[in-house]
């Protein structure tokens, strides 16, 4: 598979969890790329589920970086 | 015609064209043939205490037919006793009202010395002066040249003995060999120098003759380093400016040395920050009238441009120099190569296939012939195809739209600090 399809895939991975009201909550980089950790706080409830996606690819390292930076703006 | 003039620190001189202190402007007779060829200045050949020099002075490297691709020279500064240099300055001055010299100056690091030097130099009515922290060979195992223009603190007390006794301005002339030019940049402007330039030569040794295992060039068998410069080290010289330049705590003019050949490379260097360029190299090559194309080519590039004066462009490209951090991560471009122009010599391919990121596909049209084809989604935009291709226009690089907003790696880690702390709560 090439490095496109690899970045495609792991893009479409984070756009399901952001589609189904998921939000970056913490990433953690190392050697083997970027461990992005996703948060969905329940309605009505203090209760939380999470998803972690392992992003091995640079485009995709900088596409969740540019949700980051969204989401922060539209945080504050 | 546009003002060709320039006012660097004071000193005023017709063009921005200064012959750079070596041997072209070794005497009186040379720095007068220079004027009259039309450069705007000179930096008078480094004056100190009369020197020696051995024979088999220069070498040069040439490069795939180019002639002078790099130059090294092991000569050192003037021979001459100071008297006679300074008696061709009077004279040259007298002759030249309204050009510039600028005496370069090496002595040994003490405050009487450097006084000494500088009073004489000035009684002959030098514009300048110019002091020499960066020859690389020779003087500095005598603890002068480039062996204080590594040391910040002596670049800042040297620079500070001259100008107390300096009633012309202080440029200092700074060594790249160096990690961070800004360093002794800075301690110059600490020492109150009222400009620099650069760069002064790289340590070098041209080359190793395979046959005789002498060094190139060689003293009777026997070789030391030298002093690199020519249009190799142009691309050194220029970041080393630019640097200089967008450095806030370095508000002081820059002249602009390494590697500048035509009027071409002196706007680069002026955009880049620098008020006036120096040359040598260039000339030791082709004669001194290659100034009379600089000055023809810059005003009109100038005319063209619609600028009045040489100095409305003196750092237009600073703002355009960042560091890494500051690129935009999202900016995109690729790979275009246009069939119509393409000889199909298959250079491209092979770069992209073997050292870079493999996204030129060799294909067959519909007719049977060769084409190649750049898969886009997987080109990085490193240019390597345009820069190894041998046909001008066969490959362009086109910007394309990455669907992302700008975001530079500062940025993005400045969100992602953000979110690691966030998470802690």
């Amino acid at each position: 598979m090439s490095e496109y399809q690899q970045f495609l895939q792991e893009r479409d991975r984070i756009d399901f969890l952001l589609q189904n009201e998921y939000k970056i909550k913490k990433i953690t980089e190392n050697l083997s790329g970027a461990f992005v950790e996703f948060e969905k706080k329940k309605h009505h409830k203090d209760e939380s589920e999470y998803a972690t996606i392992h992003i091995t690819t640079p485009e995709a390292r900088k596409y969740f970086s540019v949700i980051l930076i969204k989401q922060q703006t539209e945080d504050a | 015609m546009a003002d060709l003039r320039i006012n660097f620190a004071g000193i005023e001189s017709p063009n921005p064209f200064w012959l750079a202190s070596a041997p072209p402007t070794n005497s009186g007779y040379q720095v007068q043939r220079a004027f009259e060829a039309g450069w705007g200045g000179a930096v008078w050949k480094t004056l100190g205490d009369p020197i020696l020099n051995v024979t088999s002075r220069f070498a040069a490297v040439s490069f795939n037919g180019q002639k002078v691709a790099g130059f090294n020279n092991i000569e050192l500064i003037t021979d001459r006793p100071l008297e006679v240099n300074l008696k061709e300055i009077y004279e040259t001055k007298k002759l030249f009202p309204n050009h510039a010299i600028i005496a370069s100056l090496m002595v040994a690091p003490s405050q009487e010395k450097w006084h000494e030097i500088v009073k004489r130099v000035e009684d002959a009515g030098v514009d300048g002066l110019e002091l020499n922290f960066g020859c690389p060979h020779g003087m500095a195992e005598r603890g002068m040249g480039s062996a204080s223009g590594q040391v910040p603190e002596l670049v800042e007390k040297q620079t500070y003995w001259a100008k107390e006794a300096a009633k012309t301005p202080v440029i200092v002339k700074l060594t790249p060999n160096i990690t961070d030019i800004t360093v002794t940049a800075e301690a110059a402007v600490n020492g109150g120098a009222d400009a620099i330039s650069m760069i002064n030569t790289i340590n070098s040794l041209a080359g190793v003759d395979i046959d005789s295992w002498n060094t190139i060039p060689h003293v009777g068998g026997k070789g030391a380093h030298g002093g690199y410069c020519g249009p190799a080290v142009k691309p050194i010289a220029l970041h080393m400016v630019g640097e200089c330049a967008r450095n806030p705590l370095i508000p002081i003019p820059i002249s602009g040395i390494g590697g500048i050949s035509n009027w071409q490379n002196a706007v680069e260097f002026l955009l880049m920050g620098a008020t006036g360029v120096q040359v040598c190299t260039a000339a030791m090559h082709h004669g001194f009238r290659i100034v009379e194309d600089m000055i023809e080519g810059l005003d009109h590039y100038l005319d063209d441009k619609g600028i009045a004066s040489v100095m409305d462009l003196v750092g237009k490209s600073v703002v355009k120099y960042s560091d890494w951090g500051n690129l935009d991560l999202n900016y995109k471009i690729v790979a275009k190569i246009n069939a119509d122009v393409c000889i199909n010599c298959n250079k491209c391919h092979i770069a992209c296939e073997d050292t870079s990121h493999q996204c030129i596909d060799m294909l067959k049209d519909l007719a049977g012939n060769s084409q190649l084809k750049v898969r886009e989604e997987d080109c990085v935009g490193c240019n390597l195809c345009s820069i190894v291709c041998p046909v001008d226009g066969a490959i362009d690089m086109i910007e394309i739209p990455s669907g992302l907003p700008p975001m530079t790696w500062n940025e993005r880690q400045a969100a992602l600090g953000v979110a690691s702390c966030d998470s802690e709560k």
